[in-house]
């Protein structure tokens, strides 16, 4: 059975009201980073699988559930999140388990997923680890795994399929004392059932441009940044980038960012890069002073123009320059973070999780003074970030349901900050700040727009606006909720790569660039 | 116009104290033969901090270099070569307030003799045929030329004190992407230590003579 969680039944709207009405407190800040994202499939496969146990073939109920995305374009990596393997062992397996003096019960699972485009085809191992469990004395037994899995690459246009085959569950075996029981290990080679559904289908994304993203024209293979050549099999074939990845993943050599934990970041033919383009990641917290909380901003890519340093103003103790940068936003084409949530307790105690985008509405701003003292050549360097960037809730999910809150639902104007030269930068936006700062002698310090670090700023959160939940206006809610002053951010910039000059590290130099020239750094949010 | 006058005192304060390091050898006949135990290859590793200034200084906290050393003749007498250079490691790159510092070498450079002091064992020369691509993000600029240093046979340490218009920033390639901090009027200056280290593990030593 495959199902799209999004069906779940709607709630009556009198329940979705009262839940939602009232101050929220925040619950924490949750983040599973654009788990249910638009252009976000949720999967959650129940299949039939046939298990050999010691006392011979027994069928077994497995699920798995992943996050695919909705579509792709060619020669960009799908990685499934949130994959988990649930096995739910009969209680005649279980029973072959305690015959063998076994107490409990750590399973590490192998799925072999078979990935399919046309005529090519290739195959994945997705590794799963479970928490050790007790054996009960009778009755089923339910072993749950996550792990990451690899990520796929479909080279050309049309719909890529992703399908479980065999499965094999590692069993590590504990006695009561603690010692190993049995065996001490035990390995269930399980392979699907003839009448699992649909032969284990998972999912099926769509790779090429039909469904138009504004990013326009599919790029040829070869465009731009190179990709890596395929690892193996035919031209054309989906890619299995890191193959069966297993604990030795940390010491992969650099290679493409689309296996790692951050949306794609790179240039493209509708981005081309210049001589001066970055490129980078951000990630960070938001404190909602209303919800006495924080909400957590996942890595989000950033394309950065790096501007020519110029002469400051004249200054007899300083020697001084300006360098005024730009830089956008990009998500999926879009100059926009990825979609965040943050989870809610409402008055009632009903959880509320909202997703959330920050779009821009204008160009991202980066200015950098260097003073250089002439004294003791002591140098710092002074950033203001400036960002026009409106907040917009895409989804609310009250109780696991979720509640409409149409298409325009955003703050009125931009995220504020109080700027410290209003003059020069009319407007609404946010202002983040950050210093780097150098002895003449000693390693620079602190935040560099090239090297990254951390920003912080303050800001206010203005009213809600076209927040409609089937007629009902939820605008005074959100913003008797959210909106106001006081809100402190601190996000952490990743080192840049610049594509003009791109580090992919060796001996004497961190890497600063995967080979298809994205940020080799994703930052780690600083509370 | 302030700071170009600031500027301008500095390179010639600069250029008075190289001017004065070129008279002091004057006491003794210049060496012609160079004499150097053990030869043959020897590495170099930093002792204190690299810096290398072009406008706003940048530092590196690792560097280290290998190479081999002869014995030869003449004045200037190149005694050694750098066959290798680099610049920060993995895991502590080089550092400006640009942001990391990226410093490829173009070798060989030489180390070359000029004048020995019996008295202290010291040899003054330059470091020769300097070359190396410096980036920091899209700024990208070359540094030719030379760096004056000094060799102490007590202490195996290569002092690198360049002095303003030893080394050049580069006009072909001409600085990218770097404004008004580096520009081909820019006179880069290269500061550190060295200790050196003879393939068998011992401080080499290059003593001068006229005979």
């Amino acid at each position: 059975m495959k199902g799209q969680r999004a069906a779940a039944p709607r709630p009556s709207r009198v329940r979705a009201r009262s839940a939602a009405i009232g101050a929220f407190v925040v619950l924490a800040a949750t983040v599973p980073a654009a788990a249910s994202a638009a252009g976000t499939q949720e999967v959650d496969a129940e299949l039939r699988y046939v298990c050999a146990l010691p006392s011979g073939r027994q069928p077994v109920g497995v699920r798995v559930s992943a996050a695919f995305p909705d579509r792709v374009e060619a020669g960009e990596a799908i990685s499934p999140v949130d994959v988990t393997t649930t096995v739910e062992l009969p209680a005649d397996a279980v029973a072959d388990l305690t015959a063998l003096e076994a107490a409990t019960a750590r399973a590490a699972t192998r799925l072999t997923v078979g990935v399919a485009q046309d005529e090519a085809a290739a195959e994945a191992t997705w590794h799963g680890a479970a928490e050790p469990a007790a054996l009960p004395g009778a009755g089923p037994l339910t072993l749950t795994a996550t792990g990451d899995v690899p990520s796929v690459t479909g080279r050309s246009d049309g719909d890529l399929t992703f399908s479980a085959g065999n499965l094999a569950v590692d069993l590590e075996l504990g006695a009561a004392d603690g010692t190993a029981a049995g065996p001490g290990t035990l390995t269930l080679d399980c392979s699907p059932a003839e009448d699992t559904p649909k032969d284990g289908l998972l999912a099926t994304v769509r790779v090429g441009t039909d469904t138009a993203g504004p990013s326009g024209s599919p790029s040829p293979s070869g465009s731009a940044p190179k990709a890596p050549a395929p690892s193996s099999g035919t031209p054309g074939a989906p890619q299995d980038r890191q193959g069966d990845r297993a604990p030795k993943a940390a010491g992969d050599p650099p290679g493409a960012a689309a296996d790692r934990d951050a949306p794609p970041c790179r240039y493209d033919d509708a981005h081309p890069p210049t001589p001066a383009s970055l490129n980078a990641y951000v990630t960070g917290y938001t404190n909602v002073r209303k919800l006495k909380g924080a909400s957590l901003l996942p890595p989000s890519c950033m394309l950065i123009e790096q501007g020519n340093p110029v002469d400051g103003p004249p200054d007899p103790e300083y020697l001084i320059f300006d360098t005024a940068s730009t830089a956008d936003f990009h998500y999926e084409g879009r100059k926009q973070t990825p979609p965040f949530e943050s989870t809610f307790l409402t008055f009632g105690f009903t959880p509320v999780t909202a997703t959330m985008v920050l779009e821009q509405t204008g160009p991202i701003t980066i200015d950098s003074r260097i003073k250089m003292r002439w004294s003791d050549f002591r140098t710092i360097t002074d950033t203001y970030v400036r960002a026009p960037l409106v907040l917009r809730v895409t989804a609310l999910e009250v109780n696991g349901t979720p509640l409409d809150v149409g298409p325009g639902c955003r703050t009125e104007t931009s995220l504020t900050s109080a700027d410290p030269d209003p003059a020069n930068h009319p407007g609404d936006h946010l202002v983040l700040y950050g210093r780097g700062e150098q002895d003449l002698g000693l390693p620079a310090t602190g935040y560099l727009l090239l090297s990254g670090g951390s920003l912080s700023g303050e800001t206010t959160v203005p009213a809600f606006t076209g927040c409609d939940a089937g007629g009902e206006n939820l605008d005074r809610l959100l913003t008797a909720s959210v909106s106001g002053p006081g809100n402190l951010l601190k996000q952490v910039q990743g080192q840049t790569c610049s594509i003009a000059n791109p580090v992919f590290g060796d001996e004497f130099n961190a890497p600063q660039c995967t080979r298809d020239l994205q940020p080799y750094v994703i930052p780690v949010p600083e509370r | 116009m302030k700071k170009t006058l600031r500027r301008a005192a500095v390179v010639a304060g600069a250029a008075t104290a190289a001017f004065a390091l070129t008279l002091s050898p004057a006491s003794a006949a210049p060496s012609t033969v160079w004499t150097v135990t053990p030869t043959g290859s020897y590495t170099a590793t930093n002792v204190g901090n690299i810096v290398l200034t072009a406008t706003i200084p940048m530092t590196c906290t690792t560097s280290s270099a290998s190479g081999g050393m002869a014995s030869t003749t003449g004045n200037p007498a190149t005694v050694a070569t750098i066959n290798a250079i680099n610049f920060g490691t993995s895991g502590a790159p080089c550092t400006s307030v640009l942001g990391n510092v990226t410093t490829t070498a173009v070798t060989p450079w030489t180390v070359v003799a000029q004048d020995y002091t019996a008295s202290t064992g010291v040899t003054k020369g330059y470091i020769g045929n300097v070359k190396a691509n410096v980036t920091a993000g899209a700024c990208k600029f070359t540094v030719t030329g030379k760096a004056t240093s000094t060799y102490t046979n007590s202490t195996g340490i290569l002092a690198v004190s360049s002095v303003s218009g030893d080394l050049a920033v580069s006009s072909n390639p001409a600085p990218v992407n770097c404004g008004a901090v580096v520009t081909t009027a820019t006179k880069p200056v290269f500061k550190g230590n060295y200790a050196i280290k003879a393939s068998n593990g011992v401080t080499p030593a290059i003593v001068g003579s006229n005979p």
